[in-house]
């Protein structure tokens, strides 16, 4: 599996990293980055990708 | 260079972006008396702005600075309403408010309820199709989003056009309309009527929970994290407010631009699948929302100012999305655009909750009404905008429905 942000759609709302910041953080342009690719919580990160407000938030399940 | 000072000037409401394109290119983090605070311009400045929430606060609810003290005492229940806003809160209460309705307005949420919105949207259209003629405003855009946000959260039918009361007299205040000398009382008693009839409904969901979002809200954080009896209801009302006349704003100005730009209005009815880049470019072009106002938590620069601790700022959306260092052509119509990061919802936490709700309104309303009228078009009437400096909305938008026969 792999997560990324879609950098054009990214606002910034920090909905990810309020759900799970041991995953995902906000960089100094003000959008999220996932800081941790090896982290666990599957449910966290599909949580993260549903609630947030533009669908920024990409999943590749391989 | 001498910027005339006066954000309320009749020039200014009706064209912003010739005002603030003066000063973003003259300069762009401009201190105005009139305002009492930083006019910030550039799309960089404001988006910088929206984001950093550790220097730039979003708590900004206080009684107009002219107000008297003896009408500060009488405001002071509309302002606690207020005050749990989270839209005015910084975290972490308003992390903790926002979380507990997040769900309600996901992308994923809203695809559920577009079947009920396309029905709202023909009833009215159903009703509309009797006359010639109709303002688009008075007769749709703002029924539909006052209908949509009343039904999730659950209000009885009956209610409505009381709820849609309140919420004008509220937008007075919030949207700052200071052309009506008695908006602070008339305000603070829609604001009284609407608590007390809110908090009545959620006393009765939480006795007998229903399927709506009032009964999610009322139990919302009962694991641990509970919402307070006044965040219940404060939090409601702003879902009643906050969802209304800026979707309603969205429909007509998305309209009114369509209107007189045959060229858009002919493309995407042909191409209805434009629909929602079409949205986007509204919410750029003539964004419902002009301007934001954040405070500095501490002395700090900003594009070359130095704005010192508590000083007031005004995020002038309206500009930043014409800024030509991040659109090409800004000044044109495109409903095409992309990418298109504009910030009509603002950006960083405070990120518009009912964005996905908002966009999907806009588009079905939008799509719907050309289909339906797809001869329409504007009566020859002087255009005229309402003068606030926070919102971009049009007092009338009147339109002839099946185009003239001439
Ligand atoms: C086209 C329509 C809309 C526009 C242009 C709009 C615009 C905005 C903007 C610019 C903000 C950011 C405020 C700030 O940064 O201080 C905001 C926040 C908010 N909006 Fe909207 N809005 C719209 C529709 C809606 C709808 C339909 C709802 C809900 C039913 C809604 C609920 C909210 C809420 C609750 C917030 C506060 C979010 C927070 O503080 O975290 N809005 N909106």
């Amino acid at each position: 599996m792999r997560v990324w942000i879609d950098k054009e759609k990214c606002v910034g709302s920090a909905t990810c990293t309020i759900i799970a910041p041991n995953v995902f953080d906000i960089n100094e342009d003000g959008q999220a980055v996932v800081a941790n690719n090896e982290a666990e919580g599957i449910n966290d990160i599909n949580k993260s990708a549903d609630n947030c407000p533009v669908q920024a938030i990409v999943i590749e399940k391989k | 260079m001498q910027i005339q000072d006066n954000l309320m000037d009749p020039s200014v409401i009706s064209d912003p972006y010739t005002y603030f394109a003066e000063i973003r290119t003259n300069d762009p983090v401009h201190w105005s008396d009139d305002f009492g605070g930083w006019i910030v311009t550039r799309y960089e400045d404001v988006a910088f702005a929206f984001q950093d929430q550790t220097r730039f606060s979003a708590e900004r609810v206080t009684p107009s600075r002219k107000a008297s003290e003896k009408k500060k005492k009488e405001l002071a229940s509309t302002y606690n309403v207020l005050s749990h806003w989270m839209v005015f809160n910084d975290p972490p209460k308003h992390t903790r408010l926002r979380l507990l309705v997040n769900k309600a307005f996901t992308p994923s949420a809203v695809e559920k309820i577009k079947p009920r919105i396309v029905e709202i949207s023909n009833e009215l259209l159903d009703e509309m199709a009797n006359n010639e003629k109709a303002d688009i405003i008075k007769d749709y855009a703002y029924a539909l989003p006052i209908l949509v946000i009343s039904e999730m959260l659950g209000l009885p039918k009956n209610d409505r056009d009381k709820i849609k009361k309140w919420s004008d007299d509220l937008m007075l205040l919030v949207f700052g309309a200071v052309d009506v000398p008695d908006r602070h009382e008339k305000a603070q008693k829609s604001l009284q009527e609407m608590y007390d009839y809110l908090h009545d409904i959620a006393s009765k969901r939480r006795e007998n929970p229903q399927d709506d979002l009032i009964s999610a809200i009322a139990f919302a954080g009962d694991g641990g994290d509970k919402l307070t009896t006044d965040e219940i209801i404060s939090t409601c009302s702003l879902l009643v407010f906050g969802g209304h006349e800026t979707t309603t704003n969205l429909i007509a100005n998305g309209m009114m631009s369509l209107l007189t730009h045959p060229q858009a209005y002919k493309e995407l009815k042909d191409n209805p699948s434009l629909i929602s880049s079409a949205v986007e470019e509204f919410l750029r072009y003539e964004g419902p929302s002009k301007a934001m106002i954040r405070i500095a938590k501490e002395d700090l620069e900003l594009g070359g100012k130095k704005i010192k601790q508590n000083e007031r700022l005004l995020l002038v959306q309206a500009s930043a999305n014409r800024d030509p260092a991040k659109f090409t052509k800004p000044d044109k119509l495109d409903i095409t655009r992309h990418p298109n990061q504009h910030l009509g919802f603002g950006r960083g936490i405070h990120y518009c909750l009912g964005a996905p709700l908002a966009r999907v309104e806009g588009e079905i309303a939008i799509k719907q009404l050309i289909q339906r009228f797809p001869q329409m078009t504007l009566e020859d009437v002087q255009i005229e905008w309402q003068p606030t400096i926070i919102n971009r909305a049009l007092k009338r938008l009147p339109v002839t429905l099946r185009g003239t026969s001439s």
